[in-house]
């Protein structure tokens, strides 16, 4: 299968060169470098505003940088107009030929495409995309007597029918309730695991992107702050915005008192010191935070080795795991989330219980505190 | 307030309901009924003077409404994609030119037409081999024509224009996203969305200029279209056949302006159905 290729094959699909985009004086892409390979599931992701439609059109051909280059299997395209371009989108808001039917909205690529491909083959081809997206029997239909999860099929129909290089997606899963998003980010992925498109996907939902990636870039105010894995950017987050826009974070600021290669320890005003591991760019003085997931901190009823005393504020339940809101003198507010199974063994707390908190080392990484 | 009501629709239409009453009228004079009859009706199709009126009519209505239609749409798609302050220029030229009194029209375009005439047939005259059989440009139905593409283009403007303004600009991206250059763009995706407005532009202009008179008048030259022969009879005497033709206008121009509308509302609603 495509999707085991690896990631870095000789020439990338599509590449980005140090491309920046301004609109008048805003800035919306501030020198981009990003590499994508053959079959890889890339993701967007970042806040309203950050730039990541901007960088999705500049590789669909909508956009023209203002700097820098925007490349596609090795080709400079920054002046190729997007019909031109061997990549397709999927627009947000569908952009379903509302005078066509099901059939010839499918069928348009294929028919503009220059060489054309025959009758005979156009056919087939959107009989099978219709097959692929689970929508055999609707090719008469009009668009508006489809709901909106068929439509949202009909659109990547469109899309995938081309077998593109590339398959641009903007916020396709936006407009859908929150379960027939969950069905089509599964359909999704095994989509493209099955074509071995390459698909690049824009989302300002963590949970899609983490889900779905096979590596995410997150973006904020135009530039690209980090690209990695899910597992990556949720374990050895670059930045503070980072572990805060991907997952939920504690974090606890104060100053680096000492480093050592990856590790650090950092001092909290009240004079405390925590220890955990870094990344590079740290300095001994620097003003950092320390950043906790609340799933890896244990709550537990006796002080141990290394406890921190906590009053517990507040008990959440959530189903699959248990929310305590805790304080601590030290730390201040600190979330945890206890699993089910810990529940189970009797060590439920209740709003006022005195309990300690602790963490394994590897747990906490110490961050640059940005603003 | 009901009674006040009453009143204007009372004194908008009882002129009109005469006159469709009096069409009717079995008796020859349009003062006193004197039975049913729908014999005016049938002198007025008889009468050669009419039929030769009506035929310029439909001739200048049917020429110009197109004309007008492919111009202003043109223009209208052609100001379309421009941004700034020289669409919010041309946009008001556009509404001036159709709040403009028929009346200056006529005159302008008068003048205008005699002085580049003035300017063109010597000139024509000149290099012509034979000086006698030189084409000459007059006063006819080209000029009627001139004058009312002129007019109703700016109306196809404004329907095609708030069209197009309705159109999700995504759909002409995502045509150019799968492969059609621009003109495959326009003529699979824009102009089957716009075609509507652009056949109400086409059957509002038909009736404008079927039923013009002020600019007619004063462009015509020798050539009679109908509204013109209505008025150059009712200087002999309002007769029924005048009442039968005014009242054929009246239901054409009815029944052309609410098709119009139909197909505007029926388009509007398809697209927000989705
Ligand atoms: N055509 C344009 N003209 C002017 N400014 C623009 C244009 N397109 C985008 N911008 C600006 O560029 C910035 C980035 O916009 P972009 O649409 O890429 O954001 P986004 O990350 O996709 O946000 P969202 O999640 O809200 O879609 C924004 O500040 C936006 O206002
Ligand atoms: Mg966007």
């Amino acid at each position: 299968m495509a999707y085991d290729a690896p990631m870095e094959a000789a020439t990338p699909v599509a590449e980005l060169r140090s491309v920046s985009k301004s609109f008048g004086s805003v800035m919306a892409a501030r020198d981009l470098n990003l590499a994508i390979g053959q079959g890889e599931f890339l993701s967007f992701l970042g806040p309203s505003g950050c730039g990541k439609t901007t960088a999705l059109r500049m590789l669909a051909g909508f956009e023209t940088p203002t700097e820098g280059e925007v490349r596609i299997a090795g080709d400079v395209v920054n002046d190729q107009p997007s019909f031109q371009r061997p990549v397709n989108m999927v627009f947000q808001s569908y952009a379903l030929f509302p005078h066509l039917t099901v059939a010839q909205n499918i069928a348009y690529g294929l028919q503009q495409k220059r060489p054309r491909p025959g009758r005979a083959d156009i056919k087939a081809r959107v009989a099978e995309a219709l097959e692929t997206v689970r929508l055999e029997g609707f090719q008469d239909r009009r668009i508006w007597e489809m709901s909106g999860g068929q439509q949202q099929r009909v659109a990547l129909a469109r899309a995938i029918v081309n077998r593109p290089r590339l398959l641009l997606l903007d916020e396709p899963l936006a407009a859908l309730d929150r379960k027939l998003r969950k069905e089509m980010q599964i359909e999704l992925q095994d989509l493209q695991r099955s074509l071995g498109i390459t698909f690049v996907l824009v989302t300002h939902d963590q949970e899609e992107a983490l889900s779905l990636s096979d590596r995410i870039c997150v973006m904020r105010n135009g530039e690209i702050v980090q690209i990695g894995s899910p597992q990556e950017l949720y374990d050895r987050p670059a930045t503070r915005y980072v572990a805060d826009f991907v997952g939920t974070s504690n974090f606890f600021e104060g100053r680096i008192a000492s480093k050592d290669g990856a590790r650090a320890r950092l001092g909290l005003e009240g004079g405390q010191v925590l220890s955990g591991s870094c990344g590079p760019g740290l300095n001994v003085g620097d003003r950092a935070c320390m950043s906790l997931r609340p799933e890896r901190i244990l709550l537990r009823s006796e002080a141990g080795d290394a406890g921190h005393p906590v009053t517990v504020q507040n008990r959440i339940f959530l189903g699959e795991h248990t929310e305590y809101l805790v304080t601590s003198e030290t730390l201040g507010q600190v979330i945890v989330f206890a699993p089910r199974q810990t529940e189970q063994e009797g060590l439920g707390y209740n709003k006022g219980d005195t309990a300690w908190i602790t963490w394994r080392d590897d747990a906490a990484r110490i961050l640059l505190s940005e603003q | 307030m009901r009674i006040y009501a009453a009143c204007v629709y009372l004194f908008l239409y009882t002129p009109i309901a005469i006159i469709a009453l009096f069409s009717f009228n079995a008796g020859r004079h349009a003062s006193q009924l004197q039975g049913f009859s729908v014999q005016w009706y049938g002198r007025a199709l008889n009468n050669p003077f009419v039929m030769e009126a009506l035929e310029n009519s439909l001739v200048v209505a049917f020429t110009s409404a197109t004309l007008a239609s492919i111009i202003g749409t043109m223009a209208a798609v052609g100001l379309h994609s421009v941004r700034g302050p020289v669409r919010a220029v041309f946009d008001a030229i556009i509404y001036i030119a159709i709040m403009i009194p028929g009346i200056v029209i006529g005159i302008a375009t008068l003048i205008a037409l005699v002085t580049v005439f003035d300017v063109i047939n010597p000139w024509i005259a000149a290099i012509w081999p034979r000086v006698e059989a030189a084409p000459q440009f007059s006063m006819g139905r080209g000029s009627i024509i001139a004058a009312h593409t002129m007019f109703t283009m700016a109306l196809v403007v404004v329907i095609v224009r708030a069209r197009l303004s309705s159109i999700e600009g995504a759909l002409m991206e995502a045509s150019a996203d799968l492969y059609a250059p621009p003109w495959a763009t326009f003529r699979r995706i824009t102009l089957p969305l716009i075609a509507p407005a652009i056949f109400a532009g086409f059957l509002l202009a038909f009736t404008f200029s079927f039923d013009d008179f002020i600019i007619a008048f004063f462009v015509a030259g020798s050539e009679t279209t109908l509204p013109i022969y209505i008025f150059s009879s009712i200087r002999r005497g309002v007769t029924p056949e005048i009442n039968a033709i005014g009242t054929m206008v009246m239901v054409v121009s009815l029944v052309l302006l609410i098709v119009a509308q139909l197909i505007l509302r029926s388009s509007d609603r398809k697209k927000s159905r989705k």
